[in-house]
């Protein structure tokens, strides 16, 4: 599926550009060690985070977009860095549970 | 990316020498008993949750050890001392991603091993990568001028509750 169609099926909102890719996966996790050790490249990153070290990572191994639960406000330093590497940061009010029923709902 | 293991960074600091040191313990709870080891009386500063990992070669199975990679760091643009900031403004327009990796306390010989070590961890991450034209490039901590001063992002689960201010513009 491509992200773009996925941020329509779960109504979610982009704090940033929309950098459309494919997405294989999705990942949970709110520790940035673990995306490191075991994300996927091409998954959505469902996280509570908003730290930009949450972006360093997502680059890092090639994340479709980060998708932050619960509407936490992300900073502009966050959003800014995210935009310099083409990543996508995604909200929703929903919390992580609700979120990764329905992203398992739609098929990723 | 084999042998992962779970555990902790554990900041310790001698009282009678001020030096500080770091290493990664790999145990259910970070160890705070103080200790002595010659001349020195190591004490627990504090710690974070991390990880360690190896890589192996999928095609003929050799191992690259990496246990003694403490962190992926990148500089937010601090000075132009910094070569890890000078590298990374230019390679970013080549959609480069520069990352340099922080050691534990590195000995000469693994030094000399470093750069052999971050070739092959920059062909792990670039191996992943699916968006088009996007490239990681792994470089020696030693290019960093100053931790501290580089703001930029170090992975590792230490502070990511804490989110700075932003700079006030008048
Ligand atoms: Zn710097």
């Amino acid at each position: 599926m491509r992200l773009a169609e996925l941020k329509d099926k779960l109504s979610l909102k982009s704090l940033n550009d929309v950098y459309d890719k494919d997405v294989e996966g999705a990942f949970v996790s709110d520790m940035v060690s673990d995306v490191m050790a075991g994300a996927k490249p091409a998954s959505v990153w469902v996280t509570t985070q908003t730290h930009k070290n949450v972006v360093a990572a997502a680059n890092l191994v090639d994340i479709a977009a980060v998708i932050v639960t619960r509407g936490r406000p992300v900073s502009d330093e966050t959003l800014e860095m995210a935009s310099r590497a083409e990543l996508t940061i995604l909200t929703t009010d929903l919390d992580t549970y609700s979120l990764v029923g329905k992203l398992h709902a739609a098929g990723v | 990316m084999t042998d992962v293991r779970y555990g902790f960074i554990v900041v310790e600091k001698c009282y009678h020498c001020n030096d500080e040191r770091s290493y990664f313990a790999a145990e259910h709870v970070p160890p705070k008993e103080e200790y002595r080891e010659g001349e020195h009386f190591w004490d627990y500063m504090g710690s974070s949750q991390s990880v360690q990992f190896n890589l192996k070669c999928g095609e003929c199975g050799a191992v690259v050890e990496l246990g003694e990679l403490l962190g992926l760091m990148t500089c937010a643009g601090c000075t132009d001392e910094c070569d890890l900031n000078v590298l990374s403004r230019i390679c970013e327009s080549q959609r480069i991603w520069v990352y340099a990796a922080l050691t534990y306390n590195p000995d000469e010989q693994m030094k000399a091993h470093m750069a052999e070590k971050l070739a092959v961890l920059s062909q792990y991450f670039n191996d992943r990568i699916r968006t088009e034209g996007k490239k990681i490039l792994v470089v020696p901590g030693w290019l960093v001028h100053d931790v501290d001063m580089c703001h930029g992002s170090v992975l590792r689960d230490v502070g990511m509750f804490e989110v700075e201010p932003e700079p006030q513009t008048t």
